[in-house]
């Protein structure tokens, strides 16, 4: 018993470590990143500190003084200045001067650093002025720190000394690597060109779905029932092109169809309209083609399934309900559909999550325009994550979009179950004989 | 209503199934469609009720021809072997269904549905999907669906082939009493000889496509036109053993029997003959003695079969009354009924 046991698992765990990596880190991974601030500008490592405008900006409301001081340039006259000054190979009294005159003096800003070297005995001209002057710079605007340390430190030669609260803060505006943040749902739930995007996507997934994914695959199937053995195989090859053809071509084709010296364009030019891309003309033509090309190839599927399982009805029930004095049209509303419940539900169900997760004809043929039009979510996480106009790739806003994908794939699921009352599809027979 | 087919042929593709047969069911009557698998009854079947249409020939329902008309617009019942009821539908919906496809009003429909399911006694499993019902409370819902918008003609195939042995008795009685409750015009198809003989008013017998005989039960046991119509009627069935006719005397193969029978006077000598004698005609008097050897017994409880074998391998089959006195391998001497022998010619003609 033990042995077998263990056996078992020993042969699960190929399966086992399979599915770990590539069913559930991807997901486990998207959910780790959407709760970072993850994108170019942080990098995927550790990063540093660094006392930006911006995180200068970010701390004024905080502690304001402390903000103002930090961003001003500042020049102490010290002893590692000095030791540059005499290495620069300038005259050798003007690092003396500064020591026994000037050493220990801070100067809030250059100008003023540079008037006093200007007075020095030694008359530096202006070029040497400005020379001696950079030694003696010690600002952190700008400067770059490799620890939390190194910052405080130099922090501390600025003569800014901090609470620790305050350390806390200054080390957290300045920090450049990525951090822990919830800030990218809130991001998600805010912005007005999110919600535009959401609802580009609800429209284009109900569409194509309704449309075609389940009402042309239908109209398929049960016009197919009705044919010839041959010359329904001979549709139902034809249906499926789409579908088989490389979807790069595919899309390709249509691209041709509608260029501005495409088909549809030499088309109309007879009839005196300039060639114009009748793809990115407008939002309505590019919906209208991109709910088209993405329809012809979902339907297949639908197609193909509705087909099966209406060949799956008895025939006996086709020629009892003919006997019962049935139409086609009445045939089809009682006996075909109500029989296709389940298929409908698992067409419905999968074409959903696909067409929310897939993007690659959308890219194909419009990128999302034109402008955002056409633009969806799963696109729009795309081009967040790793196509950025901007050149910032925002892996962890990106994760944070598919995310919410996944979330509402979940939540549709479950509603189409409950609309499709799955659980007397699955219900118990209650044989008594 | 009465059924006429008028040289009705059927082929699929190149295959003929029927050729010209003749049919004439009369009103009210229950006829049987009785034969082997393969023999074209259930084609007759579906052409009658048009889900075949027929390649040649007419199909008459009373004064109307029927042959052209879609199984819509015939007006007939029919249940299939399978039932073929819906299965997404409650027994009442399925009932209801040639109501509904009609456009009767709702009530209308409520109500009928009730009388019917009260006529096959299921008036408690109105509400059941055809999953939740046994097989005989399915073969019922099937019938209810067949007779309630009260057609001229019910077709039934096979309907009792899926039930097992006491409910087909006791289904084969219920059907009965519908047909002759509702007085319809019934055709029933079907490969079990018991079915169409406690069943139908007339039973016509199919053979390759071809009726070879249609008669009363009781005439066509008694009286069978060929060795094949003799072999398919009776329970256990008619033995047959070969010979030839000599001085108007039934030779057996190897001369071991000599049957004096009435039929084979004025035959030539050495015509070759074959005898079918039923097991209730040997060994339960009669006037020829006949010498076996017992090869098989068997009790059927109130009766006894028994298989006897004759010193040229040849078989005759007799049933009594149980006793307990024979076992295999006894010699018997059993007198056979030659006044209730048939004699068939080689090529199963009856003479």
């Amino acid at each position: 018993m033990r042995t077998s046991r263990t056996l078992g698992l020993v042969m699960i765990a190929p399966a086992a470590i399979m599915i770990l990596l590539f069913y559930l880190m991807p997901v486990i991974l998207t959910g780790v990143f959407s709760m970072t601030n993850m994108s170019t500008a942080t990098g995927i490592s550790g990063g540093a500190f660094q006392v930006t405008q911006g995180a200068v900006n970010r701390l004024r409301t905080e502690m304001p003084e402390i903000a103002d001081a930090i961003s001003e340039p500042r020049f102490v006259i010290d002893e590692a200045g000095i030791a540059a000054v005499e290495a620069a190979g300038l005259a050798s009294a003007i690092a003396a001067e500064l020591r026994t005159e000037h050493l220990g003096e801070v100067h809030a800003s250059r100008r003023e650093a540079e008037r006093m070297i200007k007075a020095l005995k030694e008359r530096p001209s202006t070029r040497q002025t400005k020379q001696i002057s950079d030694f003696f710079n010690r600002s952190v605007i700008n400067t770059r720190f490799e620890s939390r340390e190194a910052l405080m430190e130099g922090l501390k030669k600025l003569g800014v000394t901090l609470t620790p609260e305050q350390q806390e803060a200054m080390a957290r505006a300045t920090y450049t690597g990525w951090v822990w943040t919830t800030d990218n749902f809130r991001v998600i739930g805010n912005s007005p060109d999110m919600a535009q995007v959401f609802v580009n996507t609800a429209f284009y997934v109900a569409v194509t779905l309704l449309l075609f994914n389940v009402g042309y695959a239908l109209f398929l199937a049960v016009t197919t029932h009705y044919m010839p053995a041959t010359t329904a195989s001979i549709f139902r090859a034809i249906w499926l092109l789409p579908r088989i053809t490389p979807v790069v071509i595919y899309v390709l084709m249509w691209k041709w169809l509608t260029w501005d010296s495409g088909f549809i364009s030499m088309f109309m030019g007879q009839f005196g309209h300039p060639p114009k891309n009748y793809l990115l003309d407008s939002a309505y033509n590019a919906w209208f083609f991109v709910i088209l090309i993405n329809g012809f190839i979902g339907a297949s599927m639908g197609m193909l399934v509705f087909s099966s399982a209406i060949k799956a009805i008895p025939e006996a029930q086709f020629h009892a309900s003919e006997v019962d004095g049935a139409s086609r049209w009445q045939q089809i509303r009682y006996i075909i559909l109500p029989q296709l419940r389940w298929p409908i539900l698992f067409v419905t169900c999968y074409q959903t999550l696909s067409l929310l997760a897939s993007f690659n004809e959308i890219l194909l043929s419009t990128r999302g325009g034109p402008g955002r039009a056409t633009e969806v979510w799963s696109l729009a996480a795309y081009h967040t994550a790793l196509q950025n106009y901007t050149g910032n790739l925002e892996y962890g806003l990106g994760a944070a979009m598919a995310l919410v994908l996944v979330v509402i794939g979940v939540i549709l699921s479950l509603i189409y179950l409950r609309v499709f009352r799955y659980d007397t599809l699955i219900s118990k027979p209650l044989i008594e004989d | 209503m009465r059924i006429l087919l008028e040289k009705f042929s059927k082929s699929f593709g190149s295959t003929k199934v029927i050729e010209d047969m003749d049919l004439d069911v009369g009103s009210g009557e229950m006829l049987a469609l009785l034969g082997p698998s393969g023999c074209g009854k259930s084609t007759t079947l579906f052409s009658i009720c048009g889900i075949h249409r027929p390649t040649s020939g007419r199909i008459l329902f009373g004064n109307k021809d029927v042959t052209d008309l879609p199984s819509q617009e015939r007006n007939v019942g029919v249940v299939f072997q399978s039932y073929a009821l819906y299965p997404h539908m409650t027994a009442a919906e399925n009932i209801g269904f040639p109501l509904t496809v009609r456009r009767v009003a709702t009530a209308e429909i409520r109500k009928r549905v009730a009388e019917i399911a009260a006529l096959v006694h299921i008036d408690n499993l109105l509400d059941r999907r055809p999953s939740q019902l046994s097989g005989g409370q399915q073969q019922r819902v099937a019938l209810a669906r067949a007779l309630i918008r009260r057609p001229d003609v019910l077709l039934l195939d096979e309907p009792l082939a899926n039930l097992d042995a006491k409910l087909r008795l006791e289904m084969r009685s219920e059907i009965r009493r519908l047909q002759k409750e509702t007085g319809i015009t019934a055709i029933l198809v079907t490969h079990d000889q018991v079915e169409a003989m406690s069943m139908c008013d007339r039973i016509a017998i199919m053979k390759a496509g071809e009726i070879v005989q249609i008669a009363t039960p009781s005439e066509m046991y008694n009286d069978p036109r060929t060795a094949f119509v003799a072999g398919f009627l009776g329970n256990p069935p008619i033995s047959f053993l070969k010979g030839t006719a000599e001085q108007g005397e039934f030779v057996l193969g190897d001369g071991s029997i000599r049957l004096p029978l009435a039929a084979l006077s004025g035959m030539p000598d050495g015509t070759p003959l074959m005898l079918g004698v039923r097991p209730e005609h040997f060994g339960n008097g009669g006037d020829v003695p006949v010498t076996g050897r017992i090869s098989f017994a068997e009790t059927q409880g109130r009766e006894n079969l028994y298989d006897v074998m004759f010193a040229d391998g040849s078989v005759l089959r007799s049933i009594q009354p149980v006793r307990g006195d024979l076992k295999p391998g006894d010699d018997v001497r059993w007198n056979l009924d030659s006044k209730a022998a048939f004699v068939f010619a080689e090529d199963g003609r009856r003479l």
